[in-house]
């Protein structure tokens, strides 16, 4: 059986995502995901190789003891407000990463905002350097 | 090598989002974005040199073999870690990552071999060249450069 520590668990997914007998079941409405570990039987231990956090270990089976449930609530992209990740997520982003990358050029910080909003960042960036290039006149 | 770009040259056209997802089965890893009515162009990943993709990766699916920032799709959790941590949002998960693999195994990428407008290349030196002789051509005839 599955013991899960909640205040490590990051929220991912890794260990639903592993797990061969879906013992380990997510749901995600539009502002919360929530992750439900049923109790299982299994000697396996693919989800607790696999959690980037280690808040997973495995106990002997007890009928007694509640099915462990977590629930996040989705960051909202600073920009398009979008729901993107949990703040346990992006938290481990800002810890494995040097402070010095952590904002861009412009004093951005990008890990708040979502994918989509960052490939809109790079593709104005690149276009705003090439018109710069273009319409400078020769000397 | 990476693949490089010249966005004066892009045409807006996606060829090379098709020859991506032709090549990947149907996922592809290139967005051509417009921006406004100024300029398209491919956004995809730069296999930067320190890339903070494998630094969140944590079972080593994300790693760097030589120039590339390879992937190694067993070792794949699907934990999304990798997504975060990229500055320019071009690693994709759906289930598991799936990002620029530089067409592993072909001669060249197909975005680079299909490409209308000879927009992309692996040739680094390309567009330094490219920008010089417009210099050179501005600096003789005068206008734009």
């Amino acid at each position: 059986m599955i013991k899960v520590d909640v205040g490590l668990c990051l929220g991912c997914l890794s260990c639903s995502n592993v797990c061969p007998s879906q013992n380990i079941t997510r749901t995600e409405t539009g502002e919360m995901r929530s992750i439900h570990w049923k109790r299982c039987k299994e000697e396996c231990d693919l989800c607790v190789e696999f959690c980037p956090a280690k808040a997973l270990t495995l106990v002997p089976f007890d009928e007694t003891v509640p099915e462990p449930d977590v629930s996040f609530e989705l960051v909202a992209c600073k920009i398009c407000g979008s729901r993107y990740a949990t703040e346990p997520m992006l938290k481990r982003i800002e810890s494995a990463l040097p402070a010095n990358m952590q904002k861009d050029s412009e004093g951005l910080e990008w890990i708040r905002v979502c994918p989509a909003c960052r490939r809109n960042i790079e593709a104005e960036r690149a276009t705003k350097q090439m018109v710069l290039g273009r319409s400078r006149k020769s000397p | 090598m990476p693949v490089y770009i010249d966005i004066s040259r892009c045409i807006g056209c996606r060829s090379c989002e098709v020859a991506c997802q032709r090549v990947h089965g149907g996922s592809g890893h290139i967005n051509v974005h417009f921006v406004g009515d100024s300029a398209s162009i491919p956004i995809f990943c730069h296999h930067c040199e320190e890339a903070n993709c494998t630094v969140a990766c944590f079972t080593g699916a994300l790693h760097k073999e030589g120039e590339r920032t390879a992937f190694d799709v067993d070792k794949c959790t699907g934990c999304g870690l990798c997504k975060l941590a990229c500055p320019f949002g071009v690693v994709w998960t759906n289930k598991i990552a799936h990002k620029c693999d530089l067409c592993e195994g072909r001669d060249a990428p197909a975005c680079v071999t299909t490409c209308p407008a000879n927009a992309l290349s692996t040739d680094f030196e390309l567009a330094s060249r490219r920008a010089r002789s417009r210099a050179a051509r501005a600096a003789a005839y005068g206008g734009r450069r």
